[in-house]
């Protein structure tokens, strides 16, 4: 569209872009290199769908009456930056108008069943050829040479006839065989003819746009002739068939309505004789013969024929370790490229290698289908350090020169720098670039975690212990518990605790005293059994007996234990005063040992321990 | 000594991941290569080898969401959550896997936040840490007994009160956690869904059935052949095929 408009329309459709970049995923747009055409020209119109993942759908071509609609190849290319991926596929066809006047291209779609874009109508008029001067010097397109059957054709009379014609009645799979359909006109038509193209058994086909128009002389008759090309690809050994293809042309009446035909007024009324007659022409059918391959296919030979070239590239040199780096493969050259597979790619250890993407361009100049596929990987170095692609060979069929080849690329080598902490994954986000948009859902991938977290193994092995262990810290506590409670009986119990512990004490100070006499030391020894004697008293009545009168020590005895014999105060009196005679006047104490007092003495703790309960 | 046993404590993940790493990458590259069967059977066997790996559950979750089998990936990603679920990508998968099944794993009337909470720590861990706690509050306690009436038997004493106070709400979050969706439950896995019987027999009526990957409460396992089965969000039980359900 060549509209005053179209710079404005543009920088609108640019700045809603950005601002709005999370509108849409998908996009579509349509335009056309021109919005007037004559009746006999061609107009282009490209229709570029972009999106944000690695394939975009084929828009839907509406059906358009009123052109002729040729496809006239694709153009793709795909971007990653920073793992965001963006494709673009620009697909050409070529229109050729049916009818004069004010014509339109209906909105045409495209959709990926989530996602939905149209593009606006598009509005053409179709005027009528100019006469063309015929240059004296030198034509600016030579008639196309008739061949020997369209003479044929002619000889025969015929005004109206259409050829099928191959460039070849044999080729290889997958080797290009351009097909022409021919319509030849010696006499006006009323209307342009409808084309049905032919259908094809074991071939593909591909059109060579655009449809070409001329004159020429076929045995002195002139011929209007329309051209339609397409390349063929057949796709396995054996015959291939192209059946017919036909055209219906509306050829001028020149017969007079006869007056006496009883339909004369129905065709005065219908215009019959200025629409003119319908005539059907159709096409032979043509064989091919399909070749087979030669024996001794090289290993890695994936069906390609044609002659390519085969290149790599990556998209920087010196990544860093755990960064993406777009790895591209080539293949361009002559032949089917759509029917081109990737590569094998080798193993490699330095790199985790992610999916691969492949875009094409396809050029049919000089109606030889030409362009290049390139394949593109995302590899992410593993480490730092000088990181070698191998060379990568691609194997193809040369159908020229019927031979196998194998190309491959060169090596490409990366200076591997020291990754960023934490640069393990790709980062497919762009900081400051515009918004992560979700385009879909999908569960995350499979972890390379071989064991729980460390506080889930702690748990584990905590309860993985026998349970007595368990009971450990209880039976502690129940020991403490018991501790405390005894020692605060004890501190609130003192006079309990030495009514106790008077026999365990006086006994020791026995065993204390008669190591004195052993020693000799006999003093001592009473003095021992002395103090011994008035502390068993003590402990035994709660009270200080030593500071008490021995009567009245005897009565206190008698009054805490009433159950105490007269026998065992008058023992306890005679004791106490022995021992203090012994111990205060040892000359006056007369011939009684120690030893015989330390055998009264453990006699009568013996008679007193069971008088002096409570 | 202090040294030696934090390195200890710090190597015992590594000690615990007996499982062949070089195994589990070959695994995921079978994942990777879209050989989600093989890679299934894989993981299998990880989870055999390695019966408390959640990560091991996980992944064949992944395979066999895959293999579109919903039920049965609910099913592993459940058991990989209970034992670790504090774990992003599990619960991330989890929730995906239910929403497929109409379900989600934080309700819609709950707090996310109060929801992490809750989930936090694994029945395992809450277990472990009640035990720890009890430990604490013994050792404490004992010692306020045996320093009884100094200054540090206060401080012990207070210490024995925070562990037992810590310990009740333990067990009370461990009691708690018995009637979450997860605890005593189980998962349809059979394609399709399963029947709900009013009773444990082919000659009782079907009443309802619950679809594929539906999280389910086992209400009784007394029968040889059927489950009693309650669906808490509709409020029904009955009965259904013990193979047609697995349990977490």
């Amino acid at each position: 569209m060549n509209s005053p408009c179209r710079p404005l329309i543009l920088a609108a459709a640019l700045a809603a872009s950005l601002c709005a970049p999370a509108a849409a995923v998908l996009n579509i747009a349509a335009d056309t290199d021109r919005n007037t055409v004559e009746i006999d020209g061609n107009l282009y119109l490209t229709v570029t769908v972009s999106g944000d993942s690695a394939n975009v759908p084929e828009p839907d071509l509406p059906n358009m009456q009123n052109f002729n609609v040729y496809s006239s190849g694709r153009s793709q290319s795909i971007s990653i930056i920073n793992g965001r991926i963006t494709t673009s596929v620009s697909f050409t066809y070529i229109l050729t108008p049916r009818f004069l006047g004010p014509q339109t291209i209906p909105p045409i779609a495209v959709s990926t069943g989530k996602e939905k874009a149209v593009t606006p109508e598009i509005k053409i008029n179709v005027v009528k050829a100019t006469a063309r001067p015929q240059p004296k010097a030198r034509p600016a397109r030579r008639p196309a040479r008739p061949s020997r059957a369209d003479r044929a054709e002619a000889e025969r009379g015929e005004q109206l006839f259409l050829k099928a014609e191959t460039d070849r009645k044999s080729a290889y799979p997958g080797e290009q065989i351009n097909l022409s359909v021919k319509f030849y006109t010696a006499v006006p038509l009323s209307s342009n003819p409808q084309y049905m193209p032919p259908s094809f058994k074991n071939i593909i086909s591909e059109d060579l746009p655009p449809a070409r128009n001329g004159e020429t002389d076929i045995n002195g008759v002139r011929y209007s002739y329309s051209e339609i090309k397409s390349a063929l690809f057949a796709l396995a050994p054996g015959t291939a068939e192209i059946r017919p293809a036909t055209v219906v042309a509306q050829v001028a009446s020149t017969d007079p309505i006869d007056p006496f035909d009883p339909n004369f007024f129905q065709k005065m009324l219908a215009g019959s004789a200025a629409q003119g007659r319908s005539v059907n022409l159709a096409t032979d059918l043509v064989r091919l013969t399909i070749k087979p391959f030669p024996a001794g296919a090289p290993k890695g030979f994936n069906g390609a024929v044609g002659d390519y070239l085969v290149t790599a590239s990556a998209d920087r040199a010196e990544p860093k370790a755990g960064e993406a780096v777009n790895f591209s493969i080539t293949v361009s050259g002559r032949g089917n490229l759509k029917a081109v597979t990737a590569p094998k790619f080798p193993d490699l250890p330095d790199f985790k290698v992610f999916d691969t993407m492949s875009s094409l361009d396809v050029n049919k100049k000089g109606d030889v289908i030409t362009g290049k596929k390139t394949f593109t990987y995302i590899l992410v170095p593993r480490s730092e350090g000088k990181k070698t692609v191998p060379p990568i060979k691609f194997t193809f069929f040369d159908p020229k020169a019927g031979v196998y080849r194998t190309r491959a690329t060169g090596p490409v080598t990366l200076k591997v720098k020291e990754g960023a902490p934490g640069a393990k994954s790709v980062n497919f986000g762009m900081p400051g670039a515009a918004p992560v948009k979700a385009s879909g859902s999908d569960i995350r991938y499979a972890s390379d975690e071989t064991s729980g977290g460390t506080p889930a193994l702690l748990a584990s092995s905590v309860l993985e212990l026998p349970w007595w262990i368990h009971s450990v810290p209880a039976a502690l506590l129940a020991l403490c518990f018991w501790l405390a409670r005894f020692n605060r009986f004890k501190l609130a119990n003192p006079l309990l605790f030495r009514f106790r512990r008077a026999r365990s004490e006086a006994d020791r100070d026995i065993a204390k005293a008669e190591g004195l006499l052993k020693s000799g030391k006999r003093r001592e020894a009473v003095s021992v059994l002395y103090d011994s004697f008035l502390d068993y008293l003590s402990d035994k009545c709660g009270a200080k007996i030593s500071a008490l009168p021995m009567r009245k020590a005897l009565d206190l005895i008698k009054s805490r234990f009433p159950s105490v014999q007269d026998v065992s105060l008058s023992s306890i009196r005679a004791l106490w005063e022995t021992l203090e005679l012994h111990r205060y006047s040892p000359g006056a104490a007369g011939g009684e040992g120690a030893a015989e007092l330390v055998k009264k003495y453990r006699r009568l703790l013996m008679i007193l321990e069971k008088e002096l309960k409570k | 000594m202090r040294t030696f046993a934090l390195s200890l404590l710090l190597a015992l993940p590594s000690f615990a991941a007996a499982y062949d790493r070089g195994e589990l990458a070959e695994f995921n590259d079978l994942y990777r290569a879209g050989q989600y069967q093989e890679a299934l059977a894989g993981y299998e066997v990880f989870i055999i080898a390695e019966p408390e790996n959640p990560w091991a559950y996980y992944n064949a979750g992944n395979a066999l969401f895959r293999l579109n089998r919903v039920g049965p990936a609910v099913h592993r990603y459940a058991q990989a959550f209970m034992l670790e679920p504090r774990a992003e990508d599990i619960r991330a998968n989890l929730n995906f896997a239910m929403r497929q099944t109409g379900q989600s794993l934080v309700p819609e009337d709950a707090p996310a936040a109060l929801h992490y909470i809750y989930y936090v720590l694994s029945e395992v861990e809450l277990k472990a840490l009640a035990l720890l706690l009890f430990w604490a509050f013994c050792l404490a306690a004992a010692a306020c007994f045996l320093l009884d009436g100094g200054r540090w038997s206060v401080l012990t004493g207070k210490g024995a009160a925070g562990a037992a106070l810590l310990l009740v709400l333990t067990l009370s979050w461990y009691a708690a956690r018995q009637s979450s969706p997860f605890s005593g439950a189980g998962v349809v896995t059979r394609p399709g869904g399963t029947r709900m019987l009013s009773g444990p027999g082919d000659n009782f009526k079907t009443y309802a059935s619950a679809p594929e990957g539906r999280l389910v409460k086992i209400l009784d396992t007394g029968d040889e052949a059927y489950y009693e089965i309650g669906l808490q969000k509709e409020g029904i039980k009955g009965w259904a095929l013990k193979s047609d359900i697995e349990k977490l």
